[in-house]
């Protein structure tokens, strides 16, 4: 039985790691003295539901979410945010606690509203705010206000072009939550310490082409070229500091729930629907609008639609099946010849050049082991995930090369990492679901 | 009155709490423990499965400026 550390790192790539490696002490020492892997993600990779995936041992489909939003019913009232409660599996966290065994957890996205765990637990960063009840115990939240004042949940707008502002906001996030890690695994008791920090995704999708040649909006002159790797090396030195607080003997993780890749722009799924006349309809909108809104407003034809589709790093498609859907159109015995049709074609949509973009398109049942809940028809991730999936209408297009929500850079991958140290077994590439085995069994207690 | 049941405890953490209330307006270790757990149970709130329709708002606005919408 030992104590365990696992250190998440929200979107860390494993090939920006290894670029930056001979530059990071800390990361470096422990990529050579343990283990390194690459770390494959669900799908789809996105930190809801990943990072619970991670501490369940669960796939998405078995936990019935399939992103940070979820149909909650057939109607067309769109998606219900996936909050801790729709994590009902036990997390290892709860396994842990049923033998006795206390964990401190710090910024796990999905464990907002808090549920009751045997130590202490800080919320993620869908808080709406730092008003809320983010931390279990309630009395928590005084203790963290006197460690490190306000809390700092999560960077306040990283949408911006204002890229100087946005690393500042970023390293103080980073700096506050280090801090409060070393004040928690210091000054209370614990056998599990789990902690995510955003930043690595923050300034990933805030600044990836400023770092990558490859980027269509590269510039090499920029000032920011090195931000990124800069902030890896103040991220190596916070870990450094934090790694120096564990008592001896710790096994130390350092995972992430996804890797990053370039974002070459957005297709916009409804666009490229309602021109190829799967969704219809009533008014076409004057300038960009979310599908909800029109939905709301009462301007889709349901009675000749065949499919909707959600915007996001990755698509989702639904269709407008008879007997399910309200108004449902696509009879039951068609679905599955339509679904066909609808993946063959959302792969085949080229670039604005008309060239292939290596769309993939998933079947949920074809993914999961269980599938739970509502999950969407089809999953899109167009380019392989170096497009991203547009939602909103009114464009008139269906190539972007600006995402619809503000500047952003990158997209995610679907290999995070994996660190070990101590060294356990080497293995080019371990899932996100093992990890929970792994922890429960380096903990024991049993 | 509430039908009730018995709860067990470490006879020392007992012993303690029975040092703790004295003095005070506590007459038993009992009492003073139900008045501890009632207010830790309600501190609690509701069971943490509901948002407010202000809170989901907040979430939706904040996930719509991270690109994840």
């Amino acid at each position: 039985m030992k104590k365990v550390a696992v250190i998440g790192l929200d979107c860390a790539d494993p090939d920006l790691l290894e670029e930056f490696l001979p530059r990071l002490p800390t990361l470096g020492e422990l990529v050579r003295g343990g283990s390194f892997s690459r770390l494959r993600s669900v799908d789809p990779p996105i930190t809801v539901p990943a990072w619970m995936c991670m501490f369940t041992g669960k796939d998405p489909g078995e936990l019935g979410v399939y992103g940070f939003r979820n149909r909650t019913d057939h109607s067309y009232g769109g998606l219900g945010v996936a909050t801790s409660a729709r994590f009902s599996a036990p997390a290892v966290w709860d396994e842990l606690g049923r033998r006795g065994l206390r964990s401190i957890l710090l910024g796990i996205p999905g464990t907002y509203p808090p549920k009751p765990v045997r130590g202490l637990l800080v919320s993620g960063f869908l808080a709406p705010g730092p008003e809320a009840d983010y931390t279990y115990p309630a009395s928590l939240k005084e203790k963290i206000a006197a460690w490190v004042g306000d809390y700092i949940l999560d960077v306040r707008n990283f949408r911006t072009e204002d890229k100087a502002w946005l690393v500042e906001e970023v390293r103080r996030m980073t700096e506050q939550r280090f801090a409060l890690a070393r004040r928690l695994v210091t000054e209370e008791d614990w056998d599990l310490f789990a902690m995510v920090e955003m930043g690595p995704d923050r300034i990933h999708h805030g600044l990836w082409a400023h770092h990558d040649p490859g980027h269509p909006k590269h510039d090499p002159e920029s000032p920011f070229r090195d931000t990124i790797l800069d902030y890896y090396r103040f991220l190596d030195r916070k870990l450094g500091e934090l790694l120096s607080d564990l008592p001896g003997g710790t096994q130390v993780l350092v995972v992430s729930d996804h890797g990053a890749q370039r974002m070459e722009g957005g297709i916009g799924i409804n666009e490229w629907l309602i021109r190829e006349g799967y969704l219809v309809l009533k008014g076409y909108p004057e300038e960009p609008t979310r599908l909800g809104d029109l939905v709301k407003a009462g301007l889709v034809d349901w009675s000749r639609t065949v499919a909707w589709g959600e915007g996001g790093y990755y698509g989702r498609l639904f269709l407008n099946v008879k007997g399910r859907e309200p108004q449902g159109v696509v009879p039951p015995e068609r679905y599955q010849e339509l679904r066909a049709e609808l993946a063959e074609r959302l792969a085949a949509i080229p670039d604005e050049n008309g060239q292939p973009i290596g769309t993939r398109v998933l079947r949920p049942e074809e993914l999961y082991r269980e599938v739970n809940g509502i999950p969407p028809d089809l999953i899109v991730y167009f380019g392989d995930l170096s497009w991203r999936s547009i939602g909103t209408i009114g464009w008139d297009r269906i190539h972007f090369h600006e995402n619809d929500t503000g500047p952003d850079d990158a997209n995610h991958a679907p290999h995070g990492i994996f660190i070990a140290y101590p060294k356990l077994d080497n293995r080019g590439e371990r899932s996100i679901l093992e990890v929970h085995d792994l922890i429960l069994s380096l903990v024991g207690g049993e | 009155m509430t039908e009730r049941v018995t709860l067990k405890i470490p006879r020392p953490l007992y012993l303690r709490l029975r040092e703790v209330i004295q003095d005070t307006g506590f007459r038993s270790v009992n009492e003073f423990v139900v008045h501890v757990l009632r207010d830790l149970v309600s501190e609690l709130g509701e069971p943490p499965t509901t948002l407010t329709p202000k809170e989901i708002e907040a979430i939706r606005t904040r996930l719509r400026k991270l690109g994840y919408l």
